[in-house]
């Protein structure tokens, strides 16, 4: 009741072009690192790096938290960094932070050309201080400081809870086959905690995150299964193009593929880029999700990964 | 009637969070400042392999050593015991799942590492480095995580920290090769449970831990390491080898490392 009249249910809020200009201030877009430049990312997107074993999935991590860490620009130079702290919740406990340092360094080093020592360590300092790290053995560690990271950042807590914009997952599938196995012996006390009801809560508390806090998130999955051998024809076709197209099964349940925005998927190269004396491993990468049908390559160098 | 309230909110932010299991939040500056204070390179003795793992074995990860029967991997750990023991690193485990410890090739290396003292102090050079080398035989996998949970638990309990830096299976593919495979995943839950002890026991302790494997039949005739792709994700750093030209002779590749690229090789000799 009232004087509202029907013409106004039909009058826009905004129009297509403020829309627009609000949400790009809002969750501006993301200029990504290689290899995940193809397609453009913003906070709030989750992106599944899947591959076998060896194929540059933490390094593509550790080249994305560089990006992140490093500030927008220092003493006047333009560094081209993101100036936001990243998580890192390492599941698979490989983690080397003398490669961070690194790859920092020569980031550094690029970007600022000679500055001093001193203010060098500074900075080196200041972005160091915006990584964050946490181990976890088990799967309820993992969940448990997911929990701990929301609250610290509705606590708005210092340390961790402010300027937070990247959160890279080493490996959602670390803990596969021991939460499968602990779900077939029902083995947790009280509830009937099962690798299904783990993945959901886990997935939950990721998603209340995004919610609280707009986050990239990374994860990298590890391609544990392979799909039945291909028949000889389809292995010809992939010996004479070179590169080893292995197929891999989907192990992650439902509730975590239907959480995953976008998926890349990257794999060792046959290819031999020989540089003198030693030869120099390639990979490539293929984005699934949206799928691209371009595949890039590239290469893992001292000073990061570059595009070939 | 604050504290109440306040008590009200904080319950009703974090009803999971138990306020005394917080886990450590580190910074890249305390995760660095740890590497470099606690996380040496252990030497294996042998030039060649120390070059391709950038100084040695890393405490803090660890290293896979896979390759054929006879391509010297027991050799490899024989030297790295016997060298981080003679430097005073600290003690060795040495778990020995084929029988194929033997002191005899521990006094070999030892006297390939001081050959011009007199014999008395050689005797009594190798009574120290053999007191500092515990050796223990595990047979199944059972055996085995019962015997790494129980270093854990000694090394949490040691006050003043322990001297233990250096842990080796040898070879940790004869006991979980025969559990694994097959639709029950039980035999996977063990391996991978193996993985994350070893880690843990790794980093939270100070200790490279060193284990080899044994090599299989991939496609198209071509070796490759045992316990399949489940396992690959464990070691931190992984080197293949094969045998060399000549007796004593091996080459070692990198096929997975943490901070160098992989595929390089190196030739090694192993003394006599």
């Amino acid at each position: 009741m009232g004087e509202a009249k029907p013409g106004d249910w039909i009058q826009c809020d905004e129009t297509g072009k403020a829309m627009l200009s609000r949400v790009l201030s809002g969750r501006p877009f993301i200029i990504p690192v290689p290899p995940l430049h193809r397609v453009p990312l913003r906070l709030g997107n989750v992106v599944e790096i899947s591959g076998p074993s060896n194929s540059a999935k933490s390094q593509v991590l550790v080249q994305a938290v560089v990006h992140f860490i490093l500030p927008k620009e220092w003493g006047g130079i333009h560094v081209g960094g993101m100036e936001s702290k990243a998580v890192f919740f390492d599941l698979d406990c490989r983690f080397d932070v003398l490669r961070l340092s690194q790859i920092l360094t020569h980031r550094i080093t690029e970007t600022c050309g000679s500055i001093g020592q001193i203010a060098f360590d500074k900075l080196f300092h200041d972005c160091m201080s915006r990584f964050l790290y946490v181990r976890c053995y088990s799967s309820s560690e993992f969940l448990s400081s997911l929990k701990e990271l929301s609250y610290q950042i509705q606590r708005k807590d210092e340390t961790v809870g402010t300027g937070l914009r990247l959160l890279l997952i080493d490996s959602v599938g670390s803990f596969h086959w021991i939460d499968r196995s602990n779900q077939l012996r029902g083995l947790c006390k009280g509830k009937n905690i099962s690798s299904q009801s783990f993945q959901e809560a886990i997935v939950h508390e990721l998603h209340e995150l995004l919610l609280l806090q707009p986050l990239l998130v990374l994860a990298t999955k590890a391609s544990l299964f392979r799909t039945e051998t291909p028949n000889e024809y389809q292995r010809s076709i992939s010996n004479c193009t070179g590169d080893r197209n292995l197929l891999f099964r989907e192990y992650m349940p439902v509730v975590w593929q239907s959480f995953v925005t976008h998926r890349i998927q990257l794999n060792p190269s046959d290819e031999f880029l020989s540089n003198g004396s030693e030869p120099i491993w390639s990979y490539t990468s293929e984005w699934l999700q949206p799928s691209v049908s371009m595949k890039d390559r590239f290469i893992v160098r001292d000073d990061g990964i570059f595009l070939t | 009637m604050m504290d109440a309230e306040e008590e009200d909110t904080k319950s009703r932010l974090a009803p999971d969070v138990t306020p005394n299991r917080r886990l450590p939040w580190f910074t890249g500056i305390e995760l660095l400042s740890d590497t470099n204070q606690n996380k040496h390179f252990l030497p294996t003795g042998l030039e060649g392999i120390d070059a391709l793992l950038g100084g040695g074995l890393r405490q803090g990860q660890v290293t896979e050593i896979a390759g054929p029967s006879s391509s010297g991997k027991t050799q490899v750990c024989l030297s790295s015991a016997t060298h981080v023991v003679d430097r005073n690193f600290g003690m060795v485990l040495y778990l020995d799942t084929s029988n194929s410890f033997s002191p005899f090739r521990i006094s070999c290396f030892v006297n390939q590492l001081h050959p011009s003292l007199p014999k008395e102090l050689k005797e009594t050079s190798l009574q120290t480095t053999m007191s500092n080398i515990y050796c223990q035989s595990v047979f199944d996998i059972f055996a085995l995580l019962d015997l790494l949970h129980h270093v854990e638990t000694t090394l949490k309990h040691t006050l003043g920290g322990s001297k233990l830096c250096l842990l080796i299976v040898d070879s940790v593919s004869s006991v979980i090769a025969p559990v694994i495979g097959g639709k029950n995943s039980q035999g996977w839950c063990m391996m991978a449970s193996v993985g994350v002890l070893l880690k843990r026991i790794a980093y939270e302790h100070n200790i490279a831990v060193l284990v080899t494997n044994h090599m299989v039949g991939g496609e198209n005739g071509t070796l490759k390491p045992a316990l399949g792709e489940s396992w690959k994700g464990i070691p931190h750093i992984r080197l293949l080898l094969s045998h060399g030209t000549g007796n004593n002779r091996g080459t070692a590749t990198v096929s997975k490392h943490t901070l160098m690229a992989s595929g390089r090789t190196a030739n090694f000799v192993i003394g006599n």
